[in-house]
């Protein structure tokens, strides 16, 4: 078989390339050095031009190539810096001076199952290299892209370690299906997404289980050029990263890195003490026409106690990071090792996020034409956690609504339990409890691994073979004694205690087969291809047990339970069949072709539609290489392209294509009972993309832009589809519906000043997307988000609106007579009702992005990145409890509240405070806030112990360096933060403020050293 | 075609089965195509046509106590609000479960009643006939539910989605004919007894749902009729104590008793009474439970003074427990609502006083609740004894509203009870979602809402 291939292919390249013969010539030496330090630079690549004739440098730097004739040209290049060509010549010792590379445009990216150099793109894609983010202590991924890359909106659900994000990449595209991107490392799709639920929508991060500093670099595909080869998984944008792996003939380098430093809640929100607060009950009750002092709200007695219950339940985190690598190569065999630790303290009582991490990658060179090698992460994280903000006994959220007139201790300094005569009852839990008192620790092991075998038939015919499995193992250990509001008020769960024991394994296996093939002919026509089948089978199990009536605290497993009455355990398999395919070509590198296409198959979807085909097609062309332009000498590059393609959007449950009976019990008897209408043609959700874009290099690379717009449209949107329940069913899985995402992105990198050992430069990234919802295929209303008084939900979904629409009441203000609120009567019908509600704004930023600044000078640097989004809406739903207007007296009331309306003629925002009275606090434009700010999100500065100091403790680097994230925000936002999101993870209902835990600050301090 | 061909090209290259990737086995679930095609299932779907009809007694519940004068709000969810307030709208989910479980209930039995014909070998026609009529009968009583709850309501016979995602409203004379159809075949073809207790159907049970039937068709004779046959049938007795009817599953006197264990009990209805305290007992029916006419039966609600301040009265209803302390389950029927349809029905007759009279049938009730004697004798003061015995002996089981509309007593009762009442509330609205999504249902509300 081999044979015959190896025949029909030498022919192809016979007929094609009869001017190469390969003949004997002269050995060239010689010697690479960096221009900027003058030390040599191993692992250099040398080929001779239009040939697969190459060599790379040895550990010093050195090397030796035989070229077939004099007039050879050597082509130098090495991933950051500037490629260069060098005409031999008669010279038989050639030594190359290589200068760092400014403008990226010869950097190699990587792109999807191949790579290619930045110029020759002809799609979307951002990169992300890890110096952008490696000073700033981010405990995942994603949330290293955080202002970092136009057309990526990154936003921290809360200041939870190890917690949520949402990542966006130009946009949802979904209403029901998963809007997170793929994210795909070193070629394998991970988990991403929360691990585990049921902490009142803090989620956990399955992306927190993988070190950020084994990433050498990310690249996000956000068009369909780009993404097209992920099919059916692509919609929603390609995160690929890179880990670190060893050069070739590189000396071998450790690197041992230390972080320690200090978290602290960015801003606390301001709330009333206890005569404040009984003042304002009291006028409350007052106006409600009741006597306050019948109601046990009495001067001098009431508030005789003040609890500060913030103080209570926040601390100063300590955070701490320990890593140690080694990389390194001979011409054979190249190797990278790491270990890592991480510790963090959240600023909540008792909650921390740990993690160790180890990682090894080896490839090796067996012969010239194979090669093989294989990664290894493993990882461990503990995550102890609290109760987060949509849940009664939250934590935060529950010390921002205590009484102050209560303490979370008795005279014998014993926490207060529920239902304690000497403690405010339902619905407030101690939160000091809640948070001290409950055993909720998610203990994750994640193994990476993979191994690979490439072999190549011809020069450039390469054969590569990939099997990768990425299994995540869970277990949730929780125990709430009879301290806490669910082991000791619920009747339901019988007061004696309340554990659970779950776990879970996602197991994803891959085996990708590539094959790729390049050449250049007559030097002028490049046609690079790639074909490859992969398959992904993933493996879900879960399992679960719960333990009731346990006789004490002093038992918390559920062995010693009294009751173990629900366990449940299920496996499900799930899986992807796919052939892809990508053929480039560029004609004298100025005009260049990509067509890229995936044949996906998924078990996910119906027989009628279990396959599905997404293809794309981009051209670019360099008009700088064109003859007309070539004395334009400020301008190194300028390029434009176009995309057009078709991705998809699997990401649903699995089998929902079927009509399915499950298991139902009756009187302690099993049987069977109807789960689910079939709808065989249920398939892919569809998103159409077309994007242009300019990328543009001047002054020697000192000023490059790259200017990006695109118009998506997303259709056959995955829907649980409402039907009439007289079918026996609520709803069937369908496709109905679009949404629409437009808009533009422009990234400006520039160095300003690179002379005489200083250096600064500037990265800019801004992002504008307008997301629509186009078409739906239901006419009632579909509300999301919380339930509300006054207005059905927090949240709608509406054709003509952004996904995230906040809905509600139109506040037009206070009467100044009255004190009441004013509200907009929508239907004119004389009365305020639910009828009345409308759009009252949107959580999607009209523009958002980050710029950062570099200086370094003789040692020193200094980075300063800020962070901004412009034009969002947050919904300040705490408000709705915080500045009630007397609906409740169980909750304390921020601050804001000093501001209400008390008398005639008070002009004033916040209406009259009235007992019991709820038509003040209906749900209204009056939480909806402007949700704009801007962040530094990190100042570092660093300083590079100068050599001559370093090597006398026989190292060859120090850096110290001081780091300080999230410092300051500016914004009109009148809770603590703007950057949240109560429901981790909707779409629906993002930037919902409800109690919840704002961004933490990290200041710290940190060393790295080089052996 | 064009799928399988690649399907095999891909399996040649990656060495991996393209069926084993694709379409992997389901577990814990049965492909819809699959169900009912052999006898095996028989027994199993027997047990989700059951399980499908018990999710709708607790609504059965709320509607009979939440919408007339037994409970008051306490808690924070609206549909409740709704409810403790009389103003129940179009958009209450408890309307929606309600409207929910009569056709998921009507779901099951059609499938039952399509499939188990195919069924050719394996089953007994005894089984076949038993399961047949259990069908039958849970579908009547469905839809017996469904038209005193909401009036005219679609009346549904096939599984067919086409069908039954556009269909209208019918009469409810039409409905009930539907019902009792449904009602007389089961009565042929169930056993005499069940022979595994009262949370499986007999022909007593279907006696039982046809005194009650006649008894809200106003057929006194035949509601008296079926109502001596439970009575006489010697299987069913009064228990001594009504503390436990309170507090037990599965007395002596039930009839017919939904089962819940502590593996699939929802909670539903403990939850709202005595978890969260959602509805408690309004002051009326504290005052009606505590006298001295209801005696014993008192022992429905229970009090507490840590909870009596501002609106709450203290009082909590205890006939709802968890599963461990073993009362979560919900009866349809039983014996003492045979004595009081009996009553009732020889009251309507003129039957008032003496050996096989109304006040003969009270009596058994007020002794066992060591109450005082019923001193009523004209026919109008009667039938108020009656109505007064019905609310202390099937207080938060689900009669009270329904009780009150059929003997036409719901205006006075009810206006006196709350401000907002109106005679809209006789019926509920048909779930606005239904509106919206059956075009046979558009401007097809009830009037009022």
């Amino acid at each position: 078989m081999r044979k015959f291939y190896s025949v029909i292919i030498w022919s192809v390249l016979l007929t094609i390339l009869p001017g190469y013969l390969w003949a004997q010539g002269q050995r060239i030496t010689g010697r690479v050095t960096s221009a900027q330090d003058g030390q040599t630079l191993p692992g250099v690549n040398i080929v001779v031009k239009g040939t697969t004739n190459g060599v790379s440098t040895d550990a010093n730097g050195a090397y030796s190539i035989v070229i077939p004739n004099g007039n050879a040209t050597l082509v130098f290049t090495s991933i950051g810096l500037n490629t260069q060509e060098v005409a031999v010549g008669n010279r038989s010792v050639v030594n190359v001076i290589m200068q760092e590379a400014l403008n990226e445009l010869s950097q190699v990216v990587v792109t999807g199952y191949n790579t290619t150099q930045r110029k020759d793109i002809t799609g979307s894609i951002a990169s992300i290299s890890s110096e952008k983010f490696k000073d700033i202590p981010v405990t995942s991924l994603d949330q290293a892209l955080q202002g970092q890359a136009a057309g990526v909106q990154v936003t921290q659900s809360s200041g939870t370690p190890g917690g949520g994000l949402t990542v966006r990449v130009r946009g949802n595209t979904s209403i029901s299906a998963s809007n997170r991107p793929l994210f795909i490392v070193d070629g394998v799709q991970v988990q991403n997404g929360s691990l585990t639920t049921g902490y009142g929508g803090q989620n956990d991060n399955a992306l927190a289980l993988l070190n950020p500093n084994d990433i050498e670099s990310i690249q996000v595909l956000k068009d369909a050029s780009a993404k097209a080869i992920y099919g059916s998984r692509a919609a929603n944008g390609v995160v690929l990263i890179t880990t670190k792996r060893g050069k070739a003939n590189q000396k071998t380098t450790i690197t041992a890195d230390v972080q320690r430093g200090l978290t602290d809640i960015v801003k606390r929100p301001s709330l009333l003490n206890s005569t404040q607060l009984l003042d304002l009950q009291r006028e409350a009750v007052t106006n409600a026409g009741q006597d306050p002092d019948k109601l046990g709200l009495i001067k001098g007695v009431t508030d005789g106690v003040n609890t500060n219950w913030l103080d209570m339940i926040l601390r100063k985190g300590v955070y701490q990071q320990y890593q140690v690598s080694a990389q390194g190569g001979t011409d054979r065999t190249r190797f990278y090792l790491s270990g890592n630790y991480r510790d963090e303290e959240g600023v909540l009582l008792n909650n921390r996020f740990s993690r160790m991490s180890g990682t090894m990658t080896i490839d090796h060179n067996a012969t010239a034409k194979l090669s093989f090698g294989s990664n290894i992460t493993v990882s461990r994280a503990v995550n102890k956690r609290v109760l987060g903000d949509n849940a009664l006994n939250g934590v935060y959220s529950g010390a921002t609504r205590s009484l102050p007139y209560y303490a979370p201790y008795n005279e014998q300094g014993q926490l207060y339990g529920p239902s304690d005569a000497n403690y405010a009852g339902f619905p407030n839990f101690n939160p000091v409890g809640e948070a001290v008192l409950p055993r909720q620790n998610v203990l994750t092991t994640k193994m990476l691994g993979g191994v690979y075998v490439q072999y190549e038939f011809l020069p450039n015919l390469r054969f590569r073979s990939k099997a990768s499995i990425d299994y995540n193992s869970i277990i949730e250990d929780i125990y709430d004694p009879t301290g806490t509001a669910v082991g000791g008020y619920d009747t339901s769960v019988g007061q004696q205690g309340y554990g659970e024991y779950n776990t879970s394994l996602a197991a994803t296996f891959t085996s990708t087969n590539t094959l790729t093939y390049n050449t250049l002919i007559n030097e002028k026509h490049r046609i690079s291809a790639l074909g490859g089948v992969e398959v992904i089978k993933r493996t879900n199990r879960s399992g679960s047990t719960i333990g009731k009536y346990f006789p004490s605290n002093d038992f918390t497993y559920i062995t010693s339970a009294g009751v173990v009455n629900a366990g449940s355990s299920a496996l499900v398999y799930s899986g992807l069949f796919s052939g892809f395919g990508e053929v480039k070509y560029d004609y004298k590198e100025k005009y260049l072709v990509t067509a890229t296409g995936r044949y996906d198959g998924s078990s996910r979807f119906g027989p009628n539609r279990q396959f599905g085909f997404f293809p794309s097609g981009s051209v670019a062309w360099r008009i700088s290489e064109e003859e007309f332009l070539s004395k334009t000498s400020f301008l190194n590059d300028l390029k434009v392209r176009a995309s057009y393609g078709f991705t998809g959007n699997e990401q649903i449950g699995n089998f929902l294509f079927l009509g399915t009976w499950a298991a139902t019990t009756y009187s302690g008897s099993s049987g069977l009972g109807p789960a689910a209408l079939a709808n065989p043609n249920l398939q892919w959700e569809r998103t159409r993309e077309a994007n242009v874009g300019i990328d543009a290099s001047f002054f020697n690379g000192r000023l490059s832009a790259t200017l990006d717009a695109y118009d998506n449209l997303t259709d056959k949107l995955l829907f649980n589809q409402p039907i009439p329940l007289t079918s026996g069913f609520g709803a069937v899985q369908g496709n109905i519906g679009k949404i629409s995402n437009k808009g533009i992105e422009l990234t400006i990198t520039t160095v300003n000043i690179d002379s005489k050992g200083l250096r600064w430069s500037t990265d800019l990234n801004l992002s504008r997307n307008e997301n629509k919802v186009v078409e739906l295929a239901t006419t009632e209303p579909l509300f999301a988000g919380y339930q509300a008084s006054g207005a059905t939900a927090t949240n709608v979904v509406l054709p003509g609106q952004p996904l995230g629409t906040f809905w509600g009441l139109k506040f037009l203000g206070v009467d100044p007579a009255t004190g009441n609120a004013i509200y907009d009567d929508k239907n004119g019908d004389g009365r305020i009702t639910p009828d009345d509600a409308q759009v009252i704004g949107n959580a999607q930023p009209k523009l958002f992005g980050g710029f950062t600044n570099r200086l370094s000078y003789k040692g020193f640097d200094l980075s300063v990145f800020f962070q901004f989004s412009y034009g969002n809406h947050v919904m300040n739903l705490t408000k709705q409890t915080s500045v009630n207007t007397g609906s409740s007296l169980n909750f304390n009331q921020s601050t804001d509240a000093l501001k209400r309306w008390q008398k005639e003629g008070d002009i004033t925002s916040v209406p009259r405070y009235i007992y019991e009275n709820t038509y003040n606090n209906y749900l209204s434009s009056r939480f909806v806030e402007d949700g704009s700010y801007v962040r530094l999100k990190n100042v570092t500065l660093g300083y590079n112990v100068p050599k001559t100091w370093v090597s006398k403790v026989k190292l060859s680097g120090i850096r110290v360096f001081a780091s300080a994230t999230n410092i300051w925000t500016f914004t009109k936002y009148s809770g603590p933060d703007p950057e949240l999101s109560t429901l981790d993870g909707s779409t629906t209902a993002q930037g919902i403020d409800f109690n919840t835990l704002p961004q933490v600050k990290n200041m710290m301090v940190g060393l790295t050293a080089t052996f | 075609m064009k799928s399988y061909i690649t399907c095999f090209i891909l399996t040649l290259t990656v060495l991996t089965s393209c069926k084993d990737v694709l379409e992997p086995t389901p577990y814990d679930i049965r492909i819809d195509d699959l169900t009912l095609k052999t006898a095996a299932d028989a027994p199993l779907v027997r047990i989700g046509l059951y399980s499908a009809f018990r999710a709708m007694t607790s609504s059965v519940v709320i509607a009979g106590d939440f919408t007339a004068d037994n409970i008051k709000h306490n808690g924070t969810f609206t549909s409740y609000q709704e409810f403790g307030t009389k103003q129940i709208t179009s958009t209450n989910a408890d309307v929606a479960t309600f409207w929910a479980g009569v056709y998921q209930t009507n779901y099951v039995a059609n499938f039952i009643l399509e499939r188990l014909p195919n069924v050719v070998s394996g089953i007994t026609s005894d089984s076949r006939k038993t399961l047949t009529a259990e069908a039958r009968f849970l579908r009547g009583l469905a839809n017996f539910y469904g038209v005193y709850t909401f009036g005219d309501i679609p009346l549904v016979t096939t599984t067919d989605q086409a069908t039954n995602r556009n269909i209208a409203r019918s009469p409810k004379a039409t409905v009930l004919a539907a019902v009792l159809a449904d009602y007389q075949a089961a009565l042929a073809d169930l056993p005499d007894d069940s022979s595994t207790g009262a949370a499986y159907l007999s022909k007593r049970v279907v006696q039982a749902a046809l005194a009650r039937y006649y008894l809200y068709q106003k057929n006194w004779a035949q509601a008296e009729t079926y109502a001596t046959q439970v009575i006489s049938s010697g299987k069913f007795t009064l228990v001594p104590d009504y503390n436990t009817i309170v507090n037990v599953n599965f007395t002596a006197e039930s009839i017919f008793e939904v089962g819940y264990t502590q593996n699939d009990d929802p909670g539903t209805l403990n939850t709202l009474f005595v978890s969260r305290r959602e509805v408690i007992p309004s002051d009326q029916i504290v005052i009606a439970l505590n006298s001295t006419e209801s005696g014993t039966r008192v022992a429905t609600i229970a009090f507490n003074v840590a909870q009596q301040q501002g609106n709450d009265n203290g009082w909590t209803v205890k006939k709802y427990g968890t599963a461990i302390e073993g009362n979560a389950n919900i009866v349809v029927f039983r014996l003492a609502e045979m004595y009081l349809i009996r009553a009732e029905a020889r009251a309507q007759l003129g039957k008032l006083v003496g050996a096989n009279s109304a006040v003969e049938d009270l009596t058994v009730l007020r002794t066992r609740a060591k109450a005082v004697a019923v001193t009523a004798a004209a026919q109008a003061d009667v039938l108020l004894a009656i109505e007064r015995e019905r609310q202390y002996e099937l207080a938060f089981e689900g009669h009270r509203w329904y009780d009150l509309v059929r003997t036409g007593r719901a205006q006075a009762v009810m206006s006196a009870f709350s401000p907002n009442w109106s005679s809209r509330f006789e019926v509920w609205p048909i779930p606005q979602s239904e509106i919206l999504r059956n075009p046979a249902l558009q401007g097809a509300q009830n009037p009022g809402y």
